[in-house]
């Protein structure tokens, strides 16, 4: 009964074979690192803080993500090893309730953290984004680090970075931004964890799904036009 | 007879071979997909898939659609309703029985 079971979650397993998902958010972890540097580095009234700019940034980032991803599978993944139409919960649901719920949980355990236990508090706001970060390691090992062994080790890898980010001076974690004129609501030490944490995040996912679409380029075959 | 024996003996037994079961759990997670998917996750060979394929549709549990992806011919494939019904029925007997 197990192997039924976990035969049916050989197709959400499937989607990430190519490394394409990792590349995806990979991309998408870095596009919102440079957008928040450039907020970093610009004053608070400049043409970065501005949401009729951001937004539209971050559709276009969103789409041209989107686009790249779906012509990879079109031509490289569906001619080599099949396609695959997921159940249209499937795509949207989990990602959107796994961010919102790991938003939430890392916030909680943040405030409670702070509020009863006093842990963390001499770092600012860098230990949320530790906890998100640790929740996200959770995530991917159980999302996508099912697939392949070594990627345990790209899981380990964002966990600790979180925990190492955590642990860092604060002064060290703001000075990265620090040159900010207009961080807006949020400390220069946040500025900096959040930006540190996704662009660790967005290397890490990039070298992990580059490996994994070299790795699938390699063990696959086309099949024989005649044979498809 | 014991309950368990009859839940055993009442298994579909279309689905229950593993051949088949293999390819009514793999549909039944996605929407819909094609014959190199299939082949590629299962390891079957193309003569031993496309004839369990053509028993689960004589059942009436496998919809089968020829088509083509730009010129090349490409056969998706797809669990109907009732191929849905009996696999959500066979693992909630086979539960039963274990």
């Amino acid at each position: 009964m197990d192997q039924v079971e976990r035969l049916m979650e050989r197709p959400k397993l499937y989607n990430n074979i190519d490394g394409v998902g990792e590349l995806g958010m990979g991309f998408m972890c870095l596009g919102f690192a440079l957008l928040t540097w450039l907020q970093a580095q610009s004053p608070r009234g400049a043409i970065w803080h501005k949401v009729y700019v951001v937004l539209p940034l971050m559709l276009l980032m969103a789409s041209i993500i989107d686009y790249g991803s779906k012509t990879i599978k079109k031509h490289v993944t569906y001619p080599r090893t099949g396609f695959v139409e997921y159940k249209k919960r499937d795509n949207v649901w989990p990602a959107a309730i796994a961010f919102v719920t790991s938003a939430l949980v890392a916030m909680g355990l943040a405030f409670a953290a702070r509020s009863h236990w006093g842990i963390g508090s001499h770092l600012g706001l860098t230990t949320p984004a530790a906890l998100i970060g640790l929740v996200f390691a959770a995530a991917y090992a159980y999302g996508i680090a099912r697939v392949a062994r070594w990627k345990w080790a790209v899981a380990g890898a964002i966990a600790t970075c979180s925990v190492v980010i955590a642990m860092l001076p604060a002064e060290l974690v703001g000075a990265i931004a620090v040159s900010t004129s207009g961080a807006g609501a949020f400390s220069a030490g946040a500025v900096g964890a959040w930006l540190l944490s996704i662009l660790t995040y967005g290397a890490i996912l990039l070298i992990s799904g580059a490996i994994s679409f070299v790795l699938y380029l390699r063990h696959t075959q086309p099949p024989a036009t005649a044979a498809a | 007879m014991n309950q368990h024996i009859q839940n055993i003996a009442e298994l579909d037994r279309v689905i229950h071979e593993p051949g088949r079961l293999m390819i009514v759990a793999l549909l039944f997670a996605v929407e819909r997909s094609d014959f190199l998917y299939l082949q590629h996750e299962t390891g079957m060979n193309k003569g031993t898939l496309s004839s369990h394929l053509s028993r689960l549709e004589e059942a009436g549990y496998v919809e089968v659609v020829k088509t083509y992806r730009g010129k090349i011919p490409q056969t998706l494939l797809h669990l109907t309703d009732a191929g849905r019904e009996a696999f959500v029925q066979y693992r909630r007997k086979l539960k039963e029985a274990l």
